[in-house]
């Protein structure tokens, strides 16, 4: 009997506390632009690795080290999914193995630079209640040879998943929320080639 | 012209960017479907700023004249004419249809390419947004694959209903079903006049088996039936100049009276 009781119990307590969680409030505007602007942050971060792990002059273990710095801003299991004009099907990476290709390239110089145009999409909620959005931002790329002639040019649209997630932390013995965000897989698609 | 309704010096949070071009097809290109949503239903201004429901202009039907046609392809003269106008009309008049993210009724049809027994097919798989737990998630609705279809032909309604076991079979211990298997090619005609093939299960049955084996994704497009007597379809157009992204690019005026038959060919289990 006793057991019935604390199961029915145990299950009024997680219905309330998935009640309580599930009645949270949606995002206010607010919310949502400071939370765009974290997220914002990480995409920006990223865009200075990767043009450090492709520019030439960064020296190789630097480059490692940006490597392991770009990859902290990923969940563990996001990959890159990549197609070409040409190449429509696409060819998935993980974060390090793309990185690393990216290091690699065989040029003798390369210019990687962004536009100053990004969007952000609205904060959609998944199932476990983690809120999922999107970065869009677009990258040139160009690569040249030794002579300094431009051998490879493209423009690619990169669509970048961000997870966001309330998270608590004792600070002082004090429970403190926070917003923690992460990026998840990233499309990478080529609009143009010359 | 279309540079000008979407001004150019919007959608920048930060300096994330340093390239020093031109980048007006990029503001207006229609990135991602959510910014067609809040194109179509003028949740954005021309500018790029999200225009909440506090805001002035905030789903304005006269801005919403303005910005709904920069959203057809216009390169296709059938939703760059007067049908396209008439939407637009009739979408603005009232001003109370609007584009639901989470509001049903719209599917992305996603085109892939998989190995049946070997071989490279075409398979047609149709998603839809179902809520769940705490939020939302893509499910697989139906599935359209040449091979499935084949199986199930509609068949002359003459010949259909000349199969059937009469309404007396349980008194003789149905010893006239063996009949119904003699021609495993017409064995549904044996099932109820509602019967209608199951699709998706076959698909995964089929994927169970290892007769049916992913390759990769061909293209995605978006199937709308949302609005009051219209239907239309979102694809992708990766092309110079101001009209790219996410557009309409097919427009059809459909009777609400007319949606539903339609509608359980990509929800089939509404």
């Amino acid at each position: 009997m006793k057991k019935v009781l604390f199961a029915i119990a145990f299950a009024f307590f997680a219905f309330a506390g998935y009640q309580a969680f599930a009645q949270e409030p949606e995002l206010s505007p607010e919310r949502k632009q400071a939370i765009d602007s974290l997220a914002l942050e990480k995409v920006r971060d990223l865009s200075k690795y990767v043009k450090l792990i492709g520019s030439k002059n960064t020296p190789w273990s630097e480059a490692n080290r940006v490597i392991d710095r770009a990859e902290e801003l990923f969940a563990p299991d996001a990959e890159i999914g990549v197609s070409s004009l040409s190449k429509t099907k696409i060819e998935y990476y993980k974060v390090r193995q793309y990185l690393e290709r990216l290091m690699r390239l065989n040029y003798d110089r390369v210019e990687i630079d962004w536009y100053k145009i990004q969007y952000v999409s609205d904060l959609q909620r998944q199932p476990d209640g983690t809120y999922v959005g999107v970065i869009t931002i677009f990258q040139t790329f160009k690569g040249y040879d030794a002579e300094g002639r431009l051998v490879y040019q493209d423009t690619t649209k990169k669509d970048i998943t961000v997870y966001v997630k309330r998270k608590e932390t004792q600070i002082g013995g004090r429970l403190i929320g926070f917003w923690d965000v992460l990026l998840g897989d990233m499309r990478v698609k080529e609009t143009t080639n010359k | 012209m279309l540079a000008l309704c979407f001004k150019v010096n919007a959608q920048v949070i930060g300096d994330l960017g340093d390239v020093q071009m031109d980048e007006r097809e990029l503001y207006t290109m229609t990135k991602q479907m959510g910014q067609f949503i809040h194109r179509f239903n003028y949740e954005e201004d021309p500018s790029g700023n999200r225009l909440y429901p506090n805001d002035k202009d905030y789903r304005s039907a006269a801005k919403r004249k303005e910005a709904l046609p920069l959203l057809f392809d216009l390169d296709n003269p059938r939703t760059a004419g007067t049908l396209r106008d008439f939407f637009v009309e009739d979408l603005t008049k009232t001003n109370n249809q609007f584009f639901e993210f989470l509001g049903g009724d719209w599917f992305s049809e996603v085109s892939a390419k998989f190995k049946w027994k070997g071989q490279e097919v075409d398979v047609s798989m149709i998603l839809t947004l179902e809520k769940d737990g705490l939020g939302s998630k893509w499910v697989i609705s139906n599935v359209f694959f040449s091979e499935f279809q084949k199986y199930f032909p509609q068949g002359e309604l003459a010949e259909r209903e000349k199969h059937f076991l009469h309404p007396m079979s349980h008194e003789l211990d149905f010893m006239n079903i063996y009949k119904i298997f003699k021609d495993p090619e017409i064995i549904e005609y044996y099932a109820s006049t509602e019967y209608l093939p199951d699709y998706l299960t076959l698909f995964f049955y089929e994927i169970k088996q290892g007769n049916l084996k992913f390759d990769h994704v061909e293209n995605v497009k978006f199937h709308v039936f949302q609005i009051k007597n219209w239907y239309f379809e979102v694809s992708w157009f990766n092309r110079r100049g101001y009209n790219s992204g996410w557009l309409i690019s097919n427009l059809v005026y459909l009777k609400d009276s007319e949606k539903e038959a339609l509608l359980k060919i990509y929800q089939p289990k509404r």
